[in-house]
């Protein structure tokens, strides 16, 4: 099949949605699917073969945040040069709704079925509201509406009034499934270790309410350990954290895709306190095909990972007091974390990529089928026919 | 001082006809389409259904089931079946907008897979490593699930083609024509839980 898909964010900035854009692409195309990607970049070279970049992003500040996209007439053109020379039988848009080159490919699509995925689960926004109109007819070309999870789908039922299938995001399972422990970072019945990963200086991870807790949780077990893996700068938190808790944390940077594999497998409870904003929670699900114990906060995107805390622990999102408990029961119960090590890794099984990536597929298959089964368009002549008939700025 | 003022208001009035003419027939283009997509998805809906009901008949008639459970299936299977022959879409006089009460048939035929798909049916099934059985496991999961993209895609067209149908100028200007109004296709499509991941 040859499938073009859109990613509207810089491919050389690390991203949820670049990465799923990435991984699903390579996917299909070791399975033999002729696969182009189309998204801005702001070099070419080192670029994969299958990418095309859309042009240079530009830092703008859309929906309260800032985030690097392109549009403008040159993107424009470029997004029509690749629908035309891809001549792709489905074309698949991520997060359609910002303003980058995945809507820009919507409004030049012209027959291809087109699939849309939406990931954040923050579509609500003012120009939305207000540009509505104008961008109905576009958005009337998509024929499948994908959301990666309970909270996308119902955000895009608030508002854009729309009915989306749930796929959830994929993990490559066996890469964490087969991640050594590493000694260092094992814990023993004395010595337990806790892994926190994320951008530290971000107060929605939550590092804040993992350090408040870790003070129960030195109460019992004195030479516990916190092993901060991930971006940013955790000294300002633990500047005003209790002393105790600086002793027992230990702050390990950066770390590459292996070491926080191994990092996973290796401690007896990985946390995942984050405050909000979170519409899926890939982390939690690394965790457990790494068989991680999971305790997170009870947001609505974590309780659907962890299948409403069957194959993970939840605690109330933002409290210290519940997170030190759920982590005290936990490492009272070697036998519940044992259970629940097992349980994740089944659980993880389901977010897969080659489970995943056969539900787009499925999809991809539906809207060809439904292209196909429509009764033949008239195809527009004169202006006049040109000017009723075509599609809003696809074909002119 | 006349002549001027006429010849602005019948510019003006012709103008206005013009862009009025041109929003009429492209909100009738835009109607058109969207029906099109319905008729579609409708296509698309049908054909997953008729894959799904032979995947689960050749499943009962594999002999790998109990024969209750295999009776069970087979019986939903082929009413499926025989209501699609019976009415195909192709001969249907509302052009397939419509899914002519089919929907009874097939929450049946989903009722009847998940009572004899228990998990461990599943399980047992997939354990004698018969590629018969196993083929029509596969085939009745991808088309269950198949069947649900489809059921979902269908009605969020529906959902479009009426929200422009209800609009005024739609209304008023009867650009919708004699095409009946889609209807949502509203059926139990839940696949057992050991296919459905």
């Amino acid at each position: 099949m040859r499938i073009g898909m859109v990613c509207p964010y810089a491919w050389d900035v690390p991203g949820g949605v670049q990465f799923h854009v990435r991984d699903l692409a390579e996917h299909f195309i070791a399975r033999g699917h002729e696969v182009s990607v189309l998204a801005p970049a702001d070099q070419e070279e080192g670029l994969p073969a299958y990418f095309t970049s859309s042009g240079r992003p530009v830092a703008v500040r859309y929906n309260g945040s800032v985030a690097r996209l392109t549009f403008g007439p040159v993107t424009s053109a470029r997004v029509t040069r690749w629908l035309e020379a891809g001549r792709f039988e489905v074309l698949h848009l991520h997060e359609p709704m910002n303003p980058s080159a995945a809507l820009m490919a919507l409004w030049a699509s012209t027959d291809e079925p087109v699939v849309a995925t939406f990931h954040s689960s923050v579509v609500k926004s003012r120009a939305l509201q207000a540009a509505h109109p104008l961008l109905r007819p576009s958005l009337e070309k998509i024929r499948g509406r994908i959301a990666v999870s309970q909270e996308a789908r119902a955000n895009m039922r608030r508002y854009l009034r729309a009915e989306s299938f749930i796929i959830p995001n994929g993990v490559r399972v066996d890469r964490f499934r087969d991640a050594r422990p590493r000694e260092g970072w094992c814990g023993t019945a004395e010595a337990p270790t806790l892994a926190f990963l994320g951008r530290c200086d971000e107060p929605r991870k939550g590092l804040g309410v993992a350090l408040r807790a870790m003070r129960d949780v030195l109460d019992e077990h004195p030479t516990a350990r916190l092993l901060v893996a991930g971006p940013g700068d955790a000294s300002v938190l633990l500047r005003d954290a209790d002393p105790r808790v600086v002793r027992s944390t230990e702050v390990l940077g950066v770390v590459t895709e292996e070491d926080k594999a191994s990092l996973l497998a290796s401690v007896d409870a990985y946390l995942a306190p984050h405050l909000g904003g979170e519409s899926f929670g890939i982390v939690l699900v690394e965790a457990m095909a790494a068989g991680a114990t999971v305790v997170a906060s009870d947001l609505p995107a974590f309780t659907d990972v962890l299948d409403g805390g069957r194959t993970g622990v939840l605690f109330e999102t933002g409290s210290a007091d519940a997170l030190g408990h759920a982590v005290l029961d936990l490492l009272a119960d070697p036998e519940r974390r044992r259970t629940l090590r097992a349980l994740g890794q089944d659980r993880a099984r389901v977010f897969d990529w080659g489970v995943v990536a056969d539900r787009v597929l499925a999809v991809y298959e539906t809207v060809i089928a439904g292209a196909d089964g429509e009764p033949d368009q008239p195809t527009p002549t004169g202006l006049w026919g040109r000017l009723v008939r075509g599609v809003p700025g696809g074909g002119s | 001082m006349l002549d001027v003022d006429v010849l602005q208001a019948v510019t003006f009035v012709v103008i206005v006809l013009i862009a009025l003419a041109w929003y009429l027939s492209y909100s009738a283009a835009r109607l058109d389409r969207l029906h099109a997509k319905v008729e579609g998805a409708m296509s698309a809906l049908d054909a997953q259904l008729v894959r799904r009901a032979e995947a689960a008949l050749e499943l009962a008639n594999s002999g790998a089931l109990d024969p209750g459970s295999a009776l069970l299936i087979a019986d939903a299977a082929t009413a499926s079946l025989e209501r699609t022959t019976e009415h195909p879409l192709t001969e249907d006089l509302l052009d397939g907008q419509h899914f002519g009460g089919r929907e009874g048939v097939e929450s049946d035929l989903t009722a009847a897979l998940r009572a004899a798909l228990p998990d461990d049916v599943v399980a047992g099934l997939r354990v004698r490593d018969d590629e018969l059985v196993t083929d029509s496991l596969d085939r009745v999961a991808a088309s269950g699930l198949r069947v649900r993209l489809a059921r979902n895609f269908h009605n969020d067209a529906v959902r479009e083609v009426r929200r422009v149908r209800a609009k005024r100028s739609v209304l008023f200007f009867r650009l919708a024509g004699y095409a009946a109004l889609p209807e949502p296709v509203d059926f139990d499509d839940e696949l057992p839980l050991a296919l459905a991941a």
